[in-house]
C-alpha cells in the first residue's frame, strides 16, 4: 500500500517514464530499463480472459478522442470458431493539434509494440496492424524496425516465450487522409479501398478487416496497456479521478512558453497546466489567455473565463469529467489531448475559418450533409473573416452546423459542427464585430474583450 | 415459406408485420404511398448501396419491444434493419422533415439547376425531391462547383456538375457489368466520377449506370437533345436477345424510337438489366416485339399529355366537326411553308448527336 501511495504521489508517469534515457529507442535499453515485463507477465502467467478484466477493472478510456473505456471494447469481439481475429493500432493521428502518438513511436517505440503482443494475445489476434498517417513518413522505419527487434528477441514471430502465442505485427502507411482515423474508414484503407467510413452497424468487433471481427485502438491506449498489465488493473485506476484514470499524454501547442507533450495524471487544474513551469510554463510576451481547444480541433473552443472555471465557479480540472462539465453550452471535451492556446491577439474568426477549412479539405464526400455543408461553412466563414460578411451569415453558421451534426455516418460531420457552433456560442460578439467594423476587422484583431472576466455564478 | 421471425414495426402509426432482417425503408415502401422515405442513393438491386444521400433519414422513437429506448440520432432507413415492436417516424415527425430539407438544401447547394437543358429533366428523382421536400429558395450565394470535362465514351454522357456521388454507378459497373473502369476520384466536395486515366465506358451493361442514376450526370448520349421524355411515349417492348432478358422500355414519338431504357418499378428501380446492345443500338420498331404502352405513374410528368387519367381510357372523341355543322378545321397555315427546321423527311431520332441548325441547311446547299 505504502508503495502505491508513493507511484501515485511520485510517479505520476507512466508512459513516459523512461522516456529521457539515453538509446531507450533500442531494445537492450529498453529491456534493460523493465521493458517487455508485461509481455512475459501476460503470456506466462494469465489467460486472455484476465487480462481482459485486468483493463477493464484499469477504467482505461479510449485515448483517441471519444473515451470509449477499452476494456469493454475488447470484450465485445465476437468470437466465431475459425474465424482469424485481428487488432488493429490507429496511429493515423490526424486532429490537427494532436501529437502525441508521434512522440511515443518517434521515442519510445517499444512501448507500443509491448503494448501491443500483450492486447494481441488479450484478442487472439495473430496479425496485428499497425495503420499510420502517410504524413508521418519517417515513423514506419523506426516501427519496424523496433519490430524486427522484438522479432529477433523472441517476443514476436511464432511461438512468443514457448508458449504457443503467434504474432506477427505489420505497419501499413496510409496515404494521407484524416479521416482514415475513423475506424472503419481506417479498416477500409487498410483493405486497400478508399477510405470511406462504413455504415454502423456492424460494429468492427463483429465484421471489421476483411470481415473479421476486429479491435481498433489508439496507441496511446495500447500503450497504456503496458503499466496496467504491470502494476495491475486496480493500482492504474487509483491513478486519477473518478473516470479518469490513469495518466493521459497532453500535447500543448499554441501560445504557450513550452510547447510540446506532457504526461499528466488527471488530477492538475487547467490553470495550473497552462501556468506552471513544469507543463506550459504560462504564455509568452506578457499577454493573456482569451481561449483553448482543450482536446483538439474537434472539441468545442471555450473562452478564457470558462475554461478556468466551470460554470458553476468551481475549478476547472484536467480529465473527462471536468472538461466536459457544463456539457456544450459551457463545457468543452477531452478528446484526443491536443490543447491548443490561443493569447489575445489571435481572432477567433479566423481560428473557425482555418478549422472550417480544414474539415472542408478533409471530408470524404461520401454522405451529403458533410460533403456540401463543411464547404458551405467554409466559403460563409472567409466571407466574415475577411469582412464581406452579413449579421444573418452568423444565424447561417448555426443553421448549417446544426443540420450537419448528427446526420452524417461518421463522426467527422460532427467534428466539423462543434468547433463552429462553440465558436458562435462564446464568441458571437466578436462575429458580430466583424461585420459592423468590417473595415477595422481588416486591420485589428477583436483583442481579449470579456472573454476573461469572472462568470456571474447565481447562488 | 421460410422460417424467418416475422416482427411488428409501427411506421407514421401504420402497423405491419414483416420478416425479420428488413429494412425499415422496405418496410415502409410495403405500406406505400407518403410514408415510404425517399431514397437518392439506395437501390434495392444492388448490394452495399445506401445509407450515403441520408435522405431517408427517419426517427426511431422506440427501438423494440425487448429495448424500447430511441434511437438518439435519426438513421438511414435505407440501412436499418426493423426490430420487433420497433415505432418509426417518418413524415410524422418534425425533426425528420425538418433535416430532410436540410438534405435537400445540402443536395442542391452545387447543382446547376440547368434542369431545362438537362435530358434527365421529367424523370429525376433530385426534381421530384425537391418538389416535395424542398425549401422554395437557396441561402448559399457563391459560386457553384465546377469540374473539368471528362469525355467517358460514345454511349455515355457525364455531367459532373449534377452528380450528387450517390455511388450507385459504381456499385453497378462492379456487380453488374464485367470490369469497372470508373470510380471516384478525390475526396469531400471536390470529389468526382471519372476514369483514370480518360477511358471510354464500354463494357457489356455498362449502359444501365444510366438508369440507376438518379440526376442527370450520366445520360445517353445517342437521347443527348433528342427529345424531352414527356413528349415520349414508352412502350414495353421485348427482343430475342442473346446477352440479356430483352425486356426493355422503348421510348417512341410517332414511329420513332427516341431511346431505349430498361423497365422501371414503382420506385424508379430497374426491373432487369439490359445490355449495351439493346439500349444503343436498336432503334427501329422493326427491332422489337411492343407490347403495349408502359404503365406510368398519373402523378408523373410523363404521363402528361398521353393519358388522361389512367392507362387505356379512351381519348375523347372530336367534337369540332359535330359543333360546327360538319365543317372541317381548316389549316391556315402549314408551319413547314414557311420554317425550314423540323422537316418531317428529317427523323430526329436518326441524326447522329444532338439536332443542330446544319442538320436542317441540306436544301441549301
Amino acid at each position: 500500500m505504502a508503495k502505491a501511495l508513493q507511484w501515485i504521489k511520485m510517479g505520476r508517469k507512466l508512459l513516459l517514464e523512461k522516456a529521457h534515457v539515453e538509446g531507450i529507442r533500442y531494445y537492450d535499453v529498453y529491456r534493460r530499463e523493465g521493458g517487455y515485463r508485461s509481455v512475459e507477465k501476460a503470456l506466462k502467467t494469465m489467460t486472455q480472459e484476465e487480462i481482459v478484466e485486468e483493463v477493464k477493472k484499469s477504467g482505461l478510456r479510449g485515448r483517441g478522442g471519444a473515451g470509449f473505456p477499452a476494456g469493454m471494447k475488447w470484450s465485445f469481439i465476437a468470437k466465431p470458431e475459425g474465424v482469424p481475429r485481428h487488432l488493429v493500432c490507429n496511429a493515423d493521428e490526424s486532429e490537427p493539434g494532436t501529437f502525441k502518438d508521434r512522440y511515443l513511436m518517434e521515442f519510445i517505440p517499444h512501448l507500443l509494440i509491448e503494448g501491443l503482443i500483450v492486447a494481441s494475445y488479450a484478442l487472439g489476434s495473430n496479425a496485428t496492424y499497425i495503420y499510420i498517417r502517410g504524413e508521418y513518413a519517417w515513423i514506419p522505419d523506426i516501427l519496424e524496425q523496433t519490430i524486427a527487434e522484438a522479432k529477433a528477441n523472441g517476443f514476436l514471430g511464432k511461438n512468443i516465450l514457448g508458449t504457443g502465442f503467434d504474432c506477427e505485427i505489420y505497419v501499413q502507411r496510409g496515404a494521407g487522409a484524416y479521416i482514415c482515423g475513423e475506424e472503419t474508414a481506417l479498416i477500409e484503407s487498410l483493405e486497400g479501398k478508399r477510405g470511406n467510413p462504413r455504415i454502423k452497424p456492424p460494429f468492427p468487433a463483429i465484421k471489421g478487416a476483411w470481415g473479421r471481427p476486429t479491435v481498433v485502438n489508439n496507441v496511446e491506449t495500447l500503450a497504456a496497456v503496458v503499466p496496467i498489465i504491470n502494476e495491475g488493473g486496480e493500482e492504474y485506476a487509483k491513478i486519477g479521478v473518478g473516470k479518469s484514470t490513469g495518466t493521459k499524454l497532453i500535447s500543448a501547442c499554441g501560445n504557450i512558453n513550452k510547447p510540446g507533450v506532457y504526461e499528466i495524471d488527471m488530477t492538475i487544474s487547467v490553470e495550473e497546466f497552462i501556468y506552471s513551469d513544469e507543463y506550459c510554463g504560462g504564455i509568452p510576451n506578457g499577454k493573456r489567455l482569451k481561449a483553448c481547444i482543450p482536446g483538439g480541433s474537434s472539441v468545442p473552443i471555450l473562452p478564457a473565463n470558462l475554461l478556468l472555471k466551470t460554470a458553476k465557479g468551481e475549478t476547472r480540472y484536467m480529465n473527462y469529467e471536468s472538461l466536459s462539465d457544463g456539457g456544450f453550452a459551457t463545457g468543452s471535451m477531452m478528446g484526443s489531448g491536443g490543447f491548443i492556446v490561443l493569447d489575445e491577439d489571435q481572432c477567433v474568426v479566423r481560428n473557425t475559418y482555418s478549422l472550417a477549412r480544414f474539415y472542408r479539405h478533409e471530408s470524404c464526400g461520401q454522405c451529403s450533409p458533410c460533403r456540401e455543408g463543411t464547404g458551405w461553412m467554409e466559403k460563409v466563414l472567409l466571407r466574415l473573416e475577411k469582412g464581406e460578411g452579413k449579421l444573418s451569415d452568423i444565424d447561417l453558421l448555426w443553421d448549417i452546423q446544426s443540420k450537419i451534426e448528427g446526420n452524417t455516418i461518421c463522426p467527422l460531420g460532427d467534428a466539423a459542427s462543434w468547433p463552429v457552433a462553440a465558436a458562435i456560442r462564446h464568441f458571437r460578439d466578436e462575429f458580430e464585430w466583424h461585420v459592423t467594423h468590417a473595415a477595422e476587422a481588416q486591420t485589428r484583431n477583436y483583442g481579449l474583450a470579456h472573454y476573461a472576466d469572472p462568470i456571474h455564478v447565481p447562488a | 415459406m421460410s422460417d424467418t421471425p416475422l416482427f411488428k414495426v409501427t411506421i407514421d402509426n401504420i402497423t405491419i408485420e414483416v420478416p425479420a432482417g428488413t429494412t425499415i425503408l422496405h418496410a415502409a415502401r410495403k405500406i406505400g404511398g407518403d410514408v415510404a422515405p425517399p431514397a437518392m442513393c439506395y437501390y434495392s438491386k444492388l448490394e452495399g448501396s445506401g445509407g450515403k444521400c441520408r435522405t431517408c433519414l427517419v426517427e426511431v422513437s422506440k427501438g423494440s419491444e425487448k429495448d424500447p429506448r430511441p434511437m438518439p440520432k435519426l438513421v438511414a432507413s435505407c440501412r436499418t434493419t426493423v426490430m420487433d415492436g420497433m415505432e418509426v417516424k417518418n413524415i410524422t415527425s418534425p425533426k425528420v422533415v425538418d433535416a430532410r430539407a436540410s438534405i435537400v438544401e445540402f443536395l442542391l447547394l452545387n447543382h446547376p439547376l440547368d434542369c431545362p437543358i438537362c435530358d434527365q429533366a421529367g424523370e429525376c428523382h433530385l426534381q421530384d425531391l425537391s418538389y416535395e421536400h424542398g425549401k422554395d429558395g437557396t441561402r448559399y450565394e457563391f459560386q457553384r462547383r465546377t469540374f473539368k470535362k471528362h469525355d467517358i465514351g460514345k454511349y455515355i454522357q457525364l455531367h459532373m456538375t449534377r452528380c450528387i456521388l450517390c455511388y450507385r454507378c459504381v456499385y453497378t459497373a462492379d456487380q453488374i457489368s464485367d470490369k469497372r473502369s470508373h470510380g471516384i476520384l478525390d475526396r469531400g466536395d471536390h470529389s468526382e466520377i471519372a476514369t483514370f486515366i480518360e477511358k471510354s465506358l464500354d463494357n457489356d451493361f455498362i449502359g444501365n449506370v444510366i438508369d440507376v442514376c438518379p440526376v442527370g450526370a450520366l445520360t445517353d448520349k445517342t437521347f443527348r437533345f433528342k427529345n424531352r421524355v414527356w413528349f415520349l411515349k414508352p412502350m414495353d417492348a421485348h427482343r430475342d436477345c442473346p446477352t440479356c432478358s430483352g425486356k426493355v422500355t422503348l421510348w417512341n414519338r410517332g414511329d420513332e424510337v427516341y431511346r431505349v431504357t430498361a423497365r422501371k418499378d414503382e420506385w424508379g428501380e430497374v426491373e432487369e438489366w439490359i445490355c449495351n446492345d439493346c439500349r444503343f443500338e436498336k432503334k427501329k420498331t422493326s427491332n422489337w416485339v411492343i407490347e403495349g404502352p408502359r404503365l406510368i405513374d398519373r402523378h408523373s410528368v410523363i404521363a402528361q399529355g398521353h393519358y388522361a387519367g389512367k392507362i387505356g381510357l379512351t381519348k375523347p372523341t372530336e367534337t369540332f366537326s359535330a359543333v360546327h355543322h360538319g365543317r372541317q378545321p381548316k389549316l391556315l397555315m402549314d408551319i413547314h411553308s414557311v420554317s425550314e427546321v423540323n422537316q418531317t423527311n428529317i427523323d430526329l431520332s436518326s441524326i447522329n448527336g444532338p439536332a443542330h441548325s446544319n442538320n436542317f441547311n441540306v436544301n441549301k446547299y
